[in-house]
């Protein structure tokens, strides 16, 4: 069966950048089927893994040449690692409604069926937060069963970690939607590790991977590549081998709902670890 | 006229010529580019009304079935009134009366207590949630909200009584579609729901009818029962839309007959489902056939000659039985009225305009009669109108081209008619009598809606006898407009 993966996270925390390296670490290393849906207006989920290359977006061909136009053929594209993408996109930014667009392009890809059943794993990949209701569209009951939550030793990143946190447990109720696991994509800041393995705990959760900070990812990106396509040998690689392997091994046991903190409580955790030095 | 010359009990008709001048010289000649609605970012006089409207239909067809509309006031609001003018029957429909709140903050709140509210006061046995545009759009959760209301139902009235009253989601963003596909999308979304399980055969053939009126639904009874067959009707609104006044009425009021949820449930067993209109009603029927690989059979509505005997001939071969001679008789009245009345209706130009199913259908039926369309506007836009069209041009060897709005407005349709040299009749609903008044031409009143005349509602133009009331109908306008006094035309 497949599995339907959701990754949130704070704006600009690395989601895109850590789901297409992990997506292709899956396929590189473990052979998996993988399709990467990217749920953000901003269409910027899958340009590691197809190159580079602009994807043609769900809602720009629902808005230009109308609902028959969207075919998997014109909207679903075959990159790395034969990984499937999608790109959602949207109304430009001030007008319409961003939120339906995730819900339409989901339902249109379901009637189009293009999560078809010999996928191994698809990923989600969710704007920042979870806003409205639209974004909230991928844990739906009968759609992701897993969240896995990007963050990093910052106020603010844990801030929005905890409020998808408090968003997911309505769902988990509803939809039996279970958080996986917190990815600390790390930003070299003092007691990084510690502070999210204390965060994860208070949580309830686990840290799945802390993933170090390296250039290489960056070195990747201006080639248009993920690392492990860029230099699978590279630690960096090994390290999104790594969080492949464990979401690979990820089990009932790890996948829990999570109890999230209070202001205050988030409040002192941040300055137990930020008092340190 | 003066005001003063107008007499107190209303100008008739026939004086009721309004003299009409141009306020401006665009007004007068409108602008060729911009007639087909396709080229204008506007619509001028809709053919069609929303979405949600054909699911709360659907629903109205229950047994204690009460629609709940997931939605603001207003929703509920049209859709009642609509039905009380079309229908003159009292429509009970819930809604969660969204305002400012519910937009900001979801819909949640108003479901979970609106169904509750509703189950505790009414006691329906199905409810149809429609959503709305605006919950659509702000991504209400519907499939989790309903199982909130269920645990909140059953944590109130307990689990036995919670767990009576089936509630079905049914999707309706009134943007995607119009009130045939609400009622398509009801067909499908009823039979998922309830229909769960294969248990053994029960020699039934389902029966969708669509968008039928009550009196259509008891003619498509009549020919089961003439065939021998037992049949499910799926939404049968004959009764709750056309209820006798008699004792004892039940207070809250409760509309009686309706499609149960037991017969729903006994679908999947059945020897086929046959939906009588392609647009409204096949989603059902094609569930079925792929999930129990119960036939579907999805045909023009039967309605003039060749519609009724594609049903009758469908009907005879699920079920193995031959057609008795009543029905033949039936047939052979009104192959006898169509010859009777051939001199008449033979070269007359006609308009049609409807919903889709309701333009085909009678559209092949024009054609048995020897009248020429000229246009035919298709309500809500649909994939296989202009195909199934041609067809039917085909199969009556007419080799006119007729203007084809799959789906435009009444504007383009009516800039169209006042263009032709010669035009006899429009067929169509109630939103086609402007039109009609405009051209001075009569209008034969088919589909819904039709608001302006009492009793169409109650009788059929399906089936063989239905197209004999067609017929006459068409016939009869034919006359009282080619023949308005005996003493100078006489027939």
């Amino acid at each position: 069966m497949t599995r339907k993966i959701a990754i949130y996270g704070k704006g600009g925390i690395g989601k895109s950048t850590t789901t297409q390296n992990t997506a292709a670490a899956l396929s590189h290393f473990f052979d998996q089927k993988v399709m990467i849906h990217g749920c953000d207006p901003k269409a910027d989920s899958t340009r590691l893994i197809l190159g580079g290359k602009m994807q043609v977006t769900v809602l720009d061909t629902l808005r230009e040449q109308g609902e028959d136009a969207v075919t998997l053929g014109r909207v679903c594209q075959t990159g790395y690692g034969g990984i499937r993408c999608v790109e959602s996109g949207g109304p430009e930014p001030g007008v319409g409604c961003a939120g339906r667009g995730v819900i339409t392009a989901i339902n249109l890809m379901e009637e189009l069926g293009g999560y078809s059943p010999e996928l191994d794993i698809i990923f989600f990949d969710v704007l920042g937060d979870v806003v409205c209701g639209g974004f909230a569209m991928p844990v739906r009951e009968g759609k992701a069963q897993e969240i896995y939550i990007v963050a990093s030793g910052e106020m603010m990143a844990l801030y929005a970690a905890n409020n998808i946190c408090r968003g997911m447990v309505k769902y988990a109720e509803q939809s039996g939607v279970r958080l996986g696991g917190i990815i600390c994509n790390s930003r070299n800041v003092d007691g990084e590790k510690e502070l999210l393995r204390d965060f994860c705990d208070q949580l309830g959760t686990r840290m799945i991977m802390f993933v170090p900070r390296d250039n290489i990812v960056q070195k990747a990106e201006f080639n248009r590549k993920t690392v492990a396509e860029f230099d699978e040998t590279s630690g960096q690689a090994g390290a999104y081998r790594e969080l492949a392997s464990r979401i690979l091994d990820t089990d009932g046991e790890n996948l829990v709902i999570p109890q999230p903190m209070s202001m205050d409580e988030l409040e002192n955790l941040v300055v137990k670890y930020g008092l340190l030095d | 006229m003066r005001l003063s010359e107008i007499p107190v009990e209303g100008i008739p008709y026939d004086q009721l010529k309004i003299e009409k001048y141009t306020c401006t010289p665009e007004y007068a000649e409108r602008p060729a580019d911009l007639i087909p609605s396709g080229a204008r970012a506007v619509v001028v006089n809709p053919n069609r009304t929303c979405m949600p409207l054909g699911a709360m239909w659907a629903t109205m067809g229950l047994h204690k079935g009460i629609p709940f509309v997931q939605g603001a006031q207003g929703c509920t609001t049209y859709v009642r009134y609509t039905f009380s003018r079309v229908f003159k029957e009292p429509a009970t429909i819930a809604t969660a009366s969204f305002h400012e709140d519910a937009a900001v903050f979801g819909g949640r709140r108003n479901l979970i207590e609106g169904i509750r509210n509703l189950v505790v006061r009414y006691r329906p046995e199905v409810i149809g949630i429609c959503t709305t545009c605006s919950s659509e759009i702000i991504g209400d959760d519907m499939v989790s909200n309903i199982k909130a209301a269920k645990a909140k139902l059953r944590e109130e009235i307990g689990r036995e009584a919670a767990d009576a009253v089936d509630i079905v989601l049914i999707n309706t963003p009134s943007f995607a579609g119009s009130h045939v596909e609400g009622y398509d999308r009801a067909s499908r979304a009823f039979v998922e729901t309830l229909a769960t399980r294969q248990t053994g055969p029960n020699h039934k053939v389902n029966i969708i009818p669509g968008l039928l009126y009550p009196g259509d639904i008891r003619e498509i009874k009549h020919l089961l029962r003439h065939m021998g067959v037992e049949g499910i009707t799926l939404f049968d609104i004959s009764d709750p839309f056309d209820a006798p006044l008699r004792p004892p009425q039940k207070f809250p009021y409760e509309p009686p007959g309706g499609t149960t949820a037991t017969e729903i449930r006994d679908m999947a067993n059945s020897l086929a489902t046959m939906a009588l209109q392609p647009h409204a009603g096949q989603a059902g029927a094609r569930y079925l056939e792929r999930k129990y690989g119960v036939r579907a059979l999805v045909g023009q509505t039967p309605v003039g000659v060749q519609g009724t005997d594609d049903f009758i001939r469908g009907l005879s071969e699920v079920a193995g039985l031959p057609v008795p001679e009543d029905l033949l008789d039936e047939r052979g009245r009104l192959v006898d009225s169509l010859a009777d009345t051939f001199h008449h209706t033979m070269m007359k130009k006609v308009a049609v305009m409807g919903d889709p199913d309701v333009v085909l259908s009678v559209t092949r039926f024009v054609l048995e009669m020897g009248m020429e369309p000229v246009a035919l506007a298709g309500s809500s836009v649909s994939k296989t109108f202009v195909h199934s069209l041609r067809e039917i041009f085909e199969e009556g060897e007419f080799t006119g081209d007729p203007l084809v709005i799959n789906g435009g407005d009444l504007f383009e349709f009516e800039e169209y008619l006042k263009k032709l040299s010669r035009l006899d009749l429009v067929i169509g609903n109630s939103k086609a009598v402007d039109i009609a008044k405009e051209l001075q031409i009569p209008l034969v009143r088919v589909g819904f809606p039709i608001y302006d005349r009492f009793g169409y509602q109650k009788r059929a133009i399906v089936g063989y006898r239905g197209g004999e009331i067609l017929l006459a109908d068409i016939v009869n306008s034919i006359l009282g407009y080619q023949y308005p006094d005996d003493r100078t035309h006489q027939l």
